[in-house]
């Protein structure tokens, strides 16, 4: 086989006294796709920021086409072609696309921005894409997978010898998906290298040529795509520890109401819906992307404006009509989007968890928190929920992707709403991480919470749920019992026989 | 002992360097200036004398009760300019009440009392009808000022010598004048408040992320509410203070320079302009700084409208120092 376009040798990375990489070595050719593997916190994202010149390695060395390379800065990087789809987005949601495309290299002429050129260029990448919106919209109006494509699109646009796509399907819709394979194919055929990060397994499969699997910051195996297989990937990931399988779903008894929704409306978003949810059971909300089912959510909590309809929150055994502002405090809310409306980034973990819980933390005199409850009490869901940190006091912003997202989730198990909402609760999360999410949802229903759960993927929603709901176009359009086909619940999102 | 479970014990200890590595960088541009006005004014004989340093405590108390005002309410991320000339105009209702006869309690209460109103009108303001911080309480500054000066036709309200209200404010207890003591104090109570109260813990993530304190049921409006009535409030006790040590109130106590000197304290002491950071003793230290700036201009016959220029370059520098830090 060829030499290797890029060698990274024996990579260290140590923050503080957490050794997120502890000498890793990784080579990829050029028209190959690499999937880099790993359960969360096992160091994918902190390795391809080396590469991405983001992070300095305390040692090791990178090659690029048998030279070693200089990657001081993610500029310096962008010059030697590495181009980087970060797992966090990072774009400027108030300028336009166009400004986002080519923010770092505006061509000019006598300091002026050549517009049309900016724009004609703009609008070829998000062909490619498959995209139509305008470039000059801002970003901030686009849904989170269009703005995922925009991301993209600045990767692709450079031309690079190497494109990191540190997972890039968590918020795209299942036709985005396929473009963006399209074009990960086309680069391929020119040469490209792919590196692939992606807690869905099965796109690894299908897209890449070979595997990397990191376990604790550590090479643990790899090889062909062809030479593996899924549960061997899974065993390499997470060690010889069973994958804890989804445990067989019992059917439950849903008891009192405990939440009903009467004509909630919102211009254009979501038309005068009404349901109810009892305690005791698991509600799957399903519909496409953009049938309003994160808005419904939100609006619930009064996070988005509500233009009507009213809620009826069962407070100790009795329905009291609530606006969506005050219904608040019987309701947990894991958004879609976990660092713009979710994590308090800079502040400590032990803060992010407890935040929403304090008014029970409160000490023996009155208006003080109990510090040493509020670590304890907090220790305990990390444990629970397995979440990888060094102390409590770490801020949240330097903890892993997956883990960010389990705080968020151990935060609401710690104030134990009546109602829990949930966007995507297993976002970003690794294959056993997403196992004990789904098993925490059912023993949540089992202890008599209600839950109201989105998720974009068929498979989940149909393992938790006890019951459909199914929106399109802001318009509830069928209600389907547990024992539901794939068929109906597509179809019925997709509009078809309403 | 290098399991992956052993090391949580271990990690704090190389955490916590980091965390003070932090912080004393936050200290550094303190440090600097600490020592261009020490060196600055130990040219003149008086300045290092004991007499000279319960000045310097003195005259920072009013300063310092506002500059922890403004510390609570930057760790919103919001700002409110109408502090000095709240002050300002506490004194005079509260002067009007003992040139009237009145009681030196009553006095002391109406001062306190005019800066909660003022403060929860800014908070309302700001938190229910959302309105725009620095709109509100710039447009605040302009009627309190403009009251100020129609109730007094300009002129300062001056108490008795030997007023009951003087000597109850001023008076040295242990040797230590009264302003003093409430400074530290108020300091003290703030500074738990902030780091371990209810109140405190929410302030902090109002000013880090608003959209994620709402989502996680943090009252947000009532508290943003309350941190502009905790500002009003402290506006009112530096009224105390201020019309005690000085004798009198009037318009001319919030001039412009005050506002200055209230938000380079807070910045200067390394609250952030951004929000969600920040303490009531960062602002206590950073009003002795700004008092100890203008305490050796003055020493050194700088002129008034000079020492403004140099403060001005002070501020400019710090906040450039700590933002570039940030990005
Ligand atoms: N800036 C930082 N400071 C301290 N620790 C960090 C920092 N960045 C990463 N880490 C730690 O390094 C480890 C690896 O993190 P990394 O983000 O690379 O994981 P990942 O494999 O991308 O996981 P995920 O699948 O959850 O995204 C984690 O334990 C994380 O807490
Ligand atoms: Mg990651």
């Amino acid at each position: 086989m060829s030499q290797p376009f890029l060698q990274m040798r024996n990579i260290r990375k140590r923050f503080g006294a957490v050794e997120a990489l502890k000498g890793v070595t990784l080579e990829a050719h050029a028209g190959e796709a690499l999937a880099l593997i790993g359960a969360n916190g096992a160091g994918k994202s902190t390795l391809m920021n080396v590469l991405g010149g983001v992070y300095a390695p305390d040692e090791g060395d990178i090659l690029l086409g048998g030279q070693t390379a200089r990657l001081h800065s993610p500029l310096e990087a962008e010059r030697s072609g590495i181009a980087f789809v970060h797992q966090e987005m990072a774009m400027l949601p108030t300028m336009s696309v166009a400004d986002n495309l080519f923010i770092s290299h505006f061509p000019t002429q006598m300091g002026r921005i050549k517009r049309t050129e900016v724009l004609d260029a703009c609008r070829a990448a998000l062909q490619r894409l498959g995209c139509t919106f305008d470039p000059r919209v801002r970003v901030g109006d686009l849904s989170p997978g269009d703005q995922q494509m925009v991301e993209i699109a600045r990767a692709i646009m450079t031309d690079p010898k190497i494109i990191i796509f540190d997972e890039p399907t968590s918020s795209l819709t299942s036709r985005e998906k396929q473009r963006l394979f399209d074009v990960i194919g086309a680069l391929k055929r020119a040469g490209t290298v792919i590196i692939y990060i992606s807690h869905f397994l099965d796109e690894a499969f299908a897209l890449c040529e070979r595997a990397v699997v990191l376990r604790n910051g550590e090479t643990v195996g790899g090889g062909m795509m062809g030479d593996l297989t899924y549960a061997r990937v899974v065993e390499l990931m997470i060690g010889a520890q069973n994958a804890s399988a989804d445990r067989e779903q019992q059917t439950r008894q849903p008891g009192a109401v405990a939440l009903q929704v009467e004509g909630l409306r919102r211009e254009g978003v979501l038309r005068d819906l009404r349901f109810s949810l009892h305690k005791g059971e698991v509600v799957g909300l399903w519909g496409l992307l953009g049938s309003g089912r994160s808005e419904l959510l939100r609006s619930l909590v009064g996070l988005d404006p509500i233009d009507g309809g009213m809620l009826r929150i069962a407070v100790n055994g009795e329905l009291r009509a609530l606006p969506p502002g005050e219904a608040r405090r019987w309701m947990g809310i894991v958004t879609e989007n976990r660092r713009d409306d979710g994590l308090l980034l800079p502040m400590p973990v032990k803060t992010n968890m407890s935040i929403a819980n304090l008014p029970e933390l409160i000490g023996r005199i009155y208006p003080f928190v109990d510090g040493r409850r509020e670590a304890s009490v907090s220790q305990t869901y990390v444990e629970r929920l397995k979440i990888k940190i060094a102390d409590l006091r770490q801020p949240v912003r330097t903890l892993s992707g997956g883990n960010q997202q389990k705080v968020i989730v151990g935060r609401w198990l710690q104030k134990a709403p009546l109602v829990y909402l949930m966007d995507e609760p297993t976002r970003g999360l690794d294959v056993g991480a997403k196992a004990e999410i789904r098993a925490i949802i059912s023993e949540l229903a089992e202890a008599g919470a209600a839950l109201l759960v989105v998720s974009s993927d068929i498979d989940e929603i149909m393992s938790i749920s006890d019951r459909y709901l199914v929106l399109n176009r802001g318009r509830l359009v069928a209600e389907f019992p547990r024992g539901a086909s794939k068929n109906e619940l597509m179809a019925a999102a997709a509009g078809v026989g309403t | 002992m290098n399991s992956p479970q052993s090391s949580s014990s271990s990690a704090s200890n190389p955490l916590a360097n980091v965390l003070s590595r932090e912080s004393l960088f936050r200290l550094l541009p303190l440090v600097i200036v600490l020592i261009a006005a020490l060196a600055v004014g130990s040219r003149s004989e008086n300045f290092l004398t004991q007499q000279n340093m319960i000045n310097v405590l003195l005259q920072s108390a009013s300063l310092a009760l506002m500059a922890m005002g403004m510390t609570v309410v930057l760790i919103t991320g919001g700002i409110d300019l109408s502090i000095p000339s709240l002050m300002a105009f506490s004194g005079i209702l509260g002067a009007m009440v003992l040139r009237d006869g009145g009681d030196p309690l009553v006095a002391g209460l109406v001062m306190l009392a005019t800066g909660a109103a003022v403060g929860f009108i800014n908070g309302f303001a700001v938190a229910y009808l959302r309105m725009i911080p620095f709109v509100v309480t710039l447009s605040m500054l302009a009627i309190l000022s403009g009251a100020a000066v129609s109730v007094t036709n300009a002129r300062s309200i001056g108490l008795e010598p030997g007023s009951p209200f003087i000597s109850g404010v001023s008076a040295p207890v242990l040797g230590i004048p009264l302003p003093i003591l409430i400074m530290f104090a108020v300091m003290l109570v703030l500074e738990v408040l902030l780091r371990s109260s209810l109140f405190g813990r929410w302030l902090f993530a109002v000013g880090t992320n608003l959209r994620a304190a709402l989502v996680a049921g943090v009252p947000s409006r009532r508290v943003i509410a309350l941190a502009y009535v905790a500002s009003g409030l402290l506006a009112g006790a530096a009224a105390v203070v201020t019309t005690a040590l000085q004798g009198a109130a009037g318009p001319t106590f919030g001039r412009e320079g005050v506002v200055l000197d209230v938000v380079s304290s807070a910045v200067l002491g390394g609250v952030s302009i951004y929000g969600g950071v920040g303490g009531a003793i960062n602002a206590v230290v950073g009003a002795i700084l700004i008092t100890l700036i203008t305490n050796s201009m003055n020493l050194l016959n700088v002129s008034y409208f000079l020492t403004l220029v140099i403060k001005g370059i002070v501020i400019i520098a710090v906040v450039a120092l700590t933002t570039q830090r940030k990005g």
